[in-house]
């Protein structure tokens, strides 16, 4: 049986969730000790900041055993852990694991980190031998549905960061940035982010420094381009297609003549400005210029969230594709259930055979070795007759994934 | 199957291909391209047969009347816009095409084929001189749908908050360019047209212009096409007047071309 016993960012608190995070480091040993302490034949660890999890098979249930574990692992005192905990066997186990690898289940849905960490998880698994057929194959089986359900829906398709947000508009204003000029004016941590992406795209950097150039000399270094006085600002603007501006200043640094005069000068060439300064750098009637696209931190917010409607629309595709896919795991998984039941039904059969020999030969008395033959034969061939069909068709109806009628020929024939 | 009922085949499946593409529009799932690609494909399959069997039926290429031209000019448009696709990728660019292949090709069902047998129509001028015409026309619709998709971006992207259209069209800068492209190719194709339409003139009447209508109206779209590509050429004007420019040229095509159509008593000789 599938187990998974975790927490999550929507089940416990971050300061919970960092007390009983696994350090990469010592997985392998958690590993060891998870298996021998709860008793699990496999078993996997996914530690990331929102959530922690073990993944195990075990013959039992040993739900309770693994959340016993995780709290002793990390000195806590079960009643501390065990509300924030969850606890899934079977059926809601190989949901979950499903879930989380095709980011359902995560705090930003469809953010593209969580498959890595999943497929590293079963891979720091492997190496310290805790994976298992079942394993492997719900590993299998989860990773490929997540990517199907990511290429096949929207779910990670619209950035909802802001950096990101503010990368794609770009990209849905200039198409490829190849050989389009950013400027940064001011140097964060955000625009930086987004410069990064632009660059990676193909795009040439300048960075404006104001009182702290050596700041911006530095930056403009890391992303390749160059840095020039907040002075140069009307020639800088002239040249750049996306302006990213965030600095510290109190008031406009950006103000509508300035944007005026770049546009004059660019020919009708779009112009795309982006504020993430608070309080904000560009004058908001600058985006009245014709051909600028003004957005500030909140405009950008607004995508973002819209950005996310957007992928939650897709969840509901999304689950179908993998509820299909989980549907045929764990058929797959009772199919492997129809091989003991037949030994199990013939062991049953041959039992009552000898038993029902037994008993005739009591009956009759001694039997020439002739008499013994055709009696053994005569039994074996009705059981054989008997079970030969039953056993044709289980076997076609495992393969074919109608697994559903173990439990009932269990029941019929009291096994 | 004779034509009629090719083409009414090919009536249903641009019916279900308009149909999924307006879905794509609302609900924007992958698989509803799919399907509207696929049924507009087949469809298009169809369309052909129905065009070459015509034109056996016919004796002639089956391109005059109100049926056959309006079935060849939906042809030609679901080519053009199955190019474009195919190149670009853009789904939304389908959106007016497909619907307005539909009816046109709808209006072709309607109306009975005009059977005229002039000896004339049987010149090799007359299918070279419609292929030419048909793109050309095909290639700038294609550049008024782009331009009609910037301008609903642009919106959008000044809106500050994205609705519908912000994630069905492309980038400002990717309708530009294939709008850009659209407007040459169309420029190519409709100044062959004209050219192959003053040899014919000048191989059945002896002059190159006759005076009819559609020569003024081509000529007229062939002005507006040479200053679209001089104001961008020399004048930078691409974006959204570019985009403008497209609609508005498509826009005097239409209406003269409707015009020098329905003006009585005209093209008896010429097509």
């Amino acid at each position: 049986m599938i187990v998974v016993v975790g927490l999550n960012h929507e089940t416990a608190p971050v300061a919970v969730r960092e007390a009983l995070a696994f350090p990469k480091e010592r997985l392998s040993e958690a590993l060891a000790r998870v298996r021998e302490e709860a008793g699990l034949g496999e078993a996997v660890i996914l530690s990331t900041c929102n959530r922690v999890e073990v993944y195990g098979r075990s013959t039992d249930s040993s739900v309770d055993a693994v959340a016993e574990f995780l709290a002793r692992y990390h000195s806590r005192r079960l009643e501390d852990v065990a509300p924030h905990l969850y606890r899934l066997e079977g059926e809601a186990a190989v949901r979950h694991a499903f879930r989380v690898a095709a980011s359902l289940d995560s705090m930003v849905m469809g953010e593209p980190q969580i498959l890595g960490q999943v497929k590293e998880a079963y891979e720091a698994a492997e190496r310290s031998g805790s994976l298992g057929s079942v394993l492997t194959a719900l590993r299998n089986r989860s990773v490929a549905a997540a990517k199907r359900a990511r290429t096949e829906t929207a779910i990670g398709r619209n950035a909802v960061s802001v950096s990101h947000v503010a990368v794609e508009l770009a990209r849905k204003i200039f198409g490829e940035l190849r050989e389009r000029s950013v400027l940064l004016v001011g140097a964060g941590k955000m625009s930086e982010v987004a410069a990064r992406q632009m660059v990676r795209d193909g795009a040439r950097a300048s960075v404006l420094g104001g009182r702290t150039f050596e700041k911006a000399e530095q930056l403009a270094a890391a992303l390749g381009g160059r840095a020039a006085p907040l002075e140069a600002l009307r020639a800088e603007l002239a040249r750049a297609d996306i302006v990213i501006s965030g600095t510290g200043a109190p008031g406009i640094v950006i103000r509508r003549e300035d944007v005026e005069a770049a546009q004059a000068a660019r020919r009708g060439r779009p112009l795309f400005l982006i504020d993430i300064a608070v309080p904000r750098d560009v004058a908001p009637d600058a985006g009245k210029v014709s051909g600028v696209f003004l957005y500030d931190l909140d405009d950008i917010k607004t995508v973002a969230e819209a950005n996310l409607r957007e992928r939650k629309k897709e969840a509901s595709a999304a689950e179908a594709i993998l509820e299909h896919e989980i549907r045929e795991f764990l058929e797959w998984r009772r199919s492997l259930e129809v091989v003991p039941l037949l030994v199990e039904l013939r062991r049953r059969a041959d039992e009552i055979r000898r038993t029902e020999i037994e008993k005739a030969r009591r009956r009759l008395g001694s039997l020439t070795p002739e008499q013994e033959k055709a009696l053994e034969a005569a039994t074996s061939a009705i059981v054989n007759k008997l079970l030969h069909e039953p056993t044709v068709q289980l076997k076609q109806m495992a393969g074919n994934g109608q697994p559903e009628h173990v439990g009932f020929i269990r029941k019929l024939f009291g096994l | 199957m004779d034509s009629r009922a090719y083409l009414l085949l090919t009536l249903f499946l641009y019916a279900v291909g308009a149909f999924h593409a307006l879905l794509f529009a609302v609900f924007r799932r992958t698989i509803l391209t799919t399907v509207s690609l696929t049924a507009t494909l087949l469809g298009f399959a169809f369309h052909t047969a129905a065009l070459s069997q015509r034109w056996t039926e016919a004796g002639h290429f089956p391109a005059l009347g109100l049926r056959d031209g309006a079935s060849f000019l939906a042809w030609a448009i679901v080519l053009v816009f199955l190019a474009v696709y195919v190149t670009t990728r853009v789904d939304a660019a389908s959106l007016f095409a497909y619907p307005f292949a539909f009816a046109l090709v709808f209006v072709a069902n309607l109306t009975p084929a005009s059977e005229r047998a002039d000896p004339v129509l049987r010149s090799l001028y007359l299918p070279i001189h419609l292929f030419l015409a048909v793109f050309g026309y095909g290639a700038l619709f294609a550049a008024f749908t782009m331009g009609v998709l910037y301008l609903f971006q642009e919106r959008e992207l000044l809106s500050r908050s994205p609705r519908r259209f912000y994630y069905l069209i492309p980038s400002l800068e990717r309708s530009d360019t294939i709008g850009w492209r659209s407007v040459l190719g169309g420029f190519g194709f409709l100044t062959l047209a004209i050219v192959t339409g003053l040899l014919w003139n000048h191989s059945l009447h002896g002059r190159y212009w006759t005076g009819d209508p559609k020569e003024w109206a081509a000529v007229a779209a062939w002005i507006i096409y040479v200053a679209i590509l001089v104001a961008r050429g020399r004048g930078g004007w691409g974006g959204r007047r570019a985009a403008w420019l497209a609609i508005a040229g498509f826009a005097v095509v239409v209406f003269t071309f409707t015009w020098a159509t329905l003006v009585p008593a005209v093209a008896v000789g010429g097509r």
